[in-house]
């Protein structure tokens, strides 16, 4: 085999651990089809170059996106409002009782919105992190529309000083039609400054479906990815900013208030490139 | 809902407009590996079945009356049908009452839900069915399944006040024995591979409680983890059977048949959507004679 054959099947191999650590199938053929590129450009001779423009492929999905900072802007824009968004079970609830908590901690004065009026328990749910955390919550009555509850939450928290408004909303397939036109209802009330998708750290090539979609119907700014404590070297934040172009903003590792983190690019990248080899 | 198999179809018809047999074998299968892939079947698995399928394709001969490729859309049929749990009808029915059913996975999959959902299923039957809330863990879980069993009319033994899930679910089974129930359901808390502490509650839960089926929930949007995650869970209980959840989305559903190989359980139900009555009974191979279009595949299997 010639050495330029041999660089060509590793790229084939790469291609396929990528796959076995889920970045979407269509994410791994892009990046294995820029390495291939690259190789036949010559720019790459040698494993160590596959392995090095690898690295900076991975890295440059992260970069020069465009970064958004909670705290700044909760300082700017007072108030500063964000709708949670998702398909169902991805951890939309507990995540915003966490990023309640990390608010406050910086000074903040947060509202959290149980404008999930559909699931049963989902009210109660949120009174009880309002409960543990003393942050208090605006609920509403199961079956009643959620963009009247997210309006009156908003007049509510202004006129009481609340600075950062936590809008949860039922997890939804983004498929579901009148769902989605119910989104896009509470969106227009709302006025988010942020929107924020919350995808599942497990969720295999359906991650890329899930960021199409919700995209697409009401615009996404950020994403959080859950259950990261599950799988650390998962290829979803990277399957999401391929489609987005838009920041990993925080990840989840846990059940607890505090499992909560910023997403750090470069240790991420260098967590898949270990799992590679 | 079409699951895993939404573009193998389109490859079998390629397939069958004919050619030099052995090139489109190889096609076929090169094309199936990666259906299955892109359908978050797990990738060890994908080989392992488009190989095996390969190997029976090019080294065994037809039975007499069969044309090579007919014999070999049979051996595509067996293979995808085996990775759906097999040819076995899935049995719905108690064998004994009462019927003592845990539901497991992680979190967020579908188990409070299709606690209900079950719950729900089994009433229509006409069986006389019970829940236990032993998930102390999730803020609201309680509520959760009390408010879904108020709307099915199925009653819930929970102690919203007591964390610990083991006695819950060992009085929450009695409770229910007492008053003569014939299918006992059991909630239990999301947990993953690697929350030791919390797979140890859920083999105490097993070990004292001695359900006679743990049922597996999974969400079809899982990937390439639900093996080594499904393999966990078999190691701390066996799992008797899968149920998979969430097929009303765009998910295919793969990784969460990785679990039937991992575990060697079958697919009894399907989730399709929040409300209590979107459950399926599963039956893999009418589910694969659909999905592949054949409809006559059941009468082209006897004949061989
Ligand atoms: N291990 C782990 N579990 C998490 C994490 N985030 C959320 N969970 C769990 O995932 C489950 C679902 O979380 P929820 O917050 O209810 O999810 P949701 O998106 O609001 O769900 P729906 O409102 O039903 O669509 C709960 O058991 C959470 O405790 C995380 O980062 N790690
Ligand atoms: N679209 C859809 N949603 C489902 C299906 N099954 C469950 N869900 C939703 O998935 C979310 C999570 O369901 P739960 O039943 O709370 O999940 P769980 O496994 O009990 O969650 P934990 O107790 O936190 O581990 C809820 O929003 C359910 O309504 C399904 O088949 N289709
Ligand atoms: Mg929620
Ligand atoms: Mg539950």
């Amino acid at each position: 085999l010639s050495s330029r054959e041999k660089l060509l099947e590793s790229i084939e191999e790469l291609k396929l651990s990528l796959v076995a650590n889920d970045v979407a199938y269509e994410v791994a053929e892009n990046i294995a089809s820029e390495l291939t590129r690259r190789v036949e450009e010559g720019s790459i001779k040698s494993r160590e170059d596959l392995v090095k423009a690898l690295r900076e492929i991975l890295l440059s999905y992260f970069t020069g996106l465009n970064s958004i900072d909670l705290l700044s802007l909760a300082s700017s824009r007072k108030p500063l409002k964000i709708v949670f968004l998702g398909v169902n079970g991805v951890g939309k609830t507990t995540t915003i009782a966490k990023v309640a908590v990390y608010m406050r901690e910086n000074g903040f004065k947060p509202l959290m919105v149980a404008a999930d009026t559909f699931r049963a328990g989902a009210q109660e749910q949120l009174k009880i992190h309002s409960e543990r955390t003393g942050i208090p919550v605006f609920t509403g009555k199961y079956g009643s529309d959620p963009a009247a509850l997210v309006y009156d939450a908003i007049q509510y928290g202004l006129n009481r000083g609340f600075n950062v408004f936590l809008i949860d909303t039922a997890g939804r397939m983004h498929v579901d039609v009148d769902l989605v036109n119910e989104l896009k209802k509470i969106v227009r009330v709302a006025k988010p400054d942020v929107k924020i998708l919350v995808v599942d750290a497990l969720t295999g090539n359906d991650a890329l479906e899930q960021a199409r979609f919700f995209n697409e119907a009401v615009g996404v700014d950020c994403v959080v990815v859950t259950k990261v404590d599950a799988y650390e070297e998962g290829g979803v934040p990277l399957s999401l900013v391929y489609i987005l172009k838009k920041p990993v903003l925080f990840i989840g590792v846990g059940q607890d208030y505090k499992d909560l983190k910023p997403f750090n690019p470069i240790e991420y990248v260098e967590r898949i490139l270990t799992g590679l080899q | 809902m079409l699951m895993v198999f939404d573009n193998i179809r389109n490859a079998l018809t390629r397939f069958l407009k004919g050619g030099d047999y052995e090139k489109s074998v190889e096609e076929f299968i090169r094309e199936l590996q990666k259906e299955l892939v892109r359908a978050d079947v797990n990738l060890k698995l994908a080989v392992e079945i488009t190989n095996r399928i390969k190997e029976r394709a090019l080294k065994s001969e037809p039975p007499p009356g069969i044309s090579r490729r007919e014999w070999f859309i049979t051996i595509v049929y067996e293979e995808l049908t085996r990775l759906l749990g097999g040819d076995k009808k899935p049995s719905i029915k108690p064998l004994k009452k009462p019927w003592v059913i845990m539901l497991v996975g992680l979190q967020g999959s579908g188990k409070t839900t299709t606690a209900a959902k079950l719950a729900y299923f089994y009433k229509l039957e006409g069986y006389k069915v019970g829940l236990v809330a032993a998930d102390t863990f999730r803020p609201a879980a309680y509520t959760q399944l009390k408010q879904l069993g108020e709307q099915i009319g199925v009653q819930v033994y929970g102690e919203p006040d007591n964390n610990d899930a083991v006695s819950i679910a060992v009085k929450g089974v009695s409770f229910f024995i007492e008053r003569r129930t014939d299918i006992i359901i059991i909630d239990t808390a999301g947990r993953h591979h690697k929350e030791e502490d919390l797979l140890d509650e859920m083999r105490k839960i097993s070990e004292q409680v001695k359900p006679d089926e743990v049922i597996l929930v999974i969400d079809a949007s899982i990937g390439q983890q639900a093996h080594n995650i499904a393999k966990k869970f078999h190691e701390t209980t066996p799992i008797g059977s899968i149920i998979v959840t969430k097929l009303d989305g765009t998910a295919k559903g793969g990784g969460a048949l990785s679990a039937v190989a991992a575990t060697g359980a079958m697919v009894k139900f399907i989730g399709t959507g929040e409300k209590i009555d979107e459950l399926e009974v599963f039956n893999p191979p009418r589910f694969v004679s659909r999905i592949l279009g054949l409809g006559d595949i059941e009468s082209l299997v006897e004949k061989v």
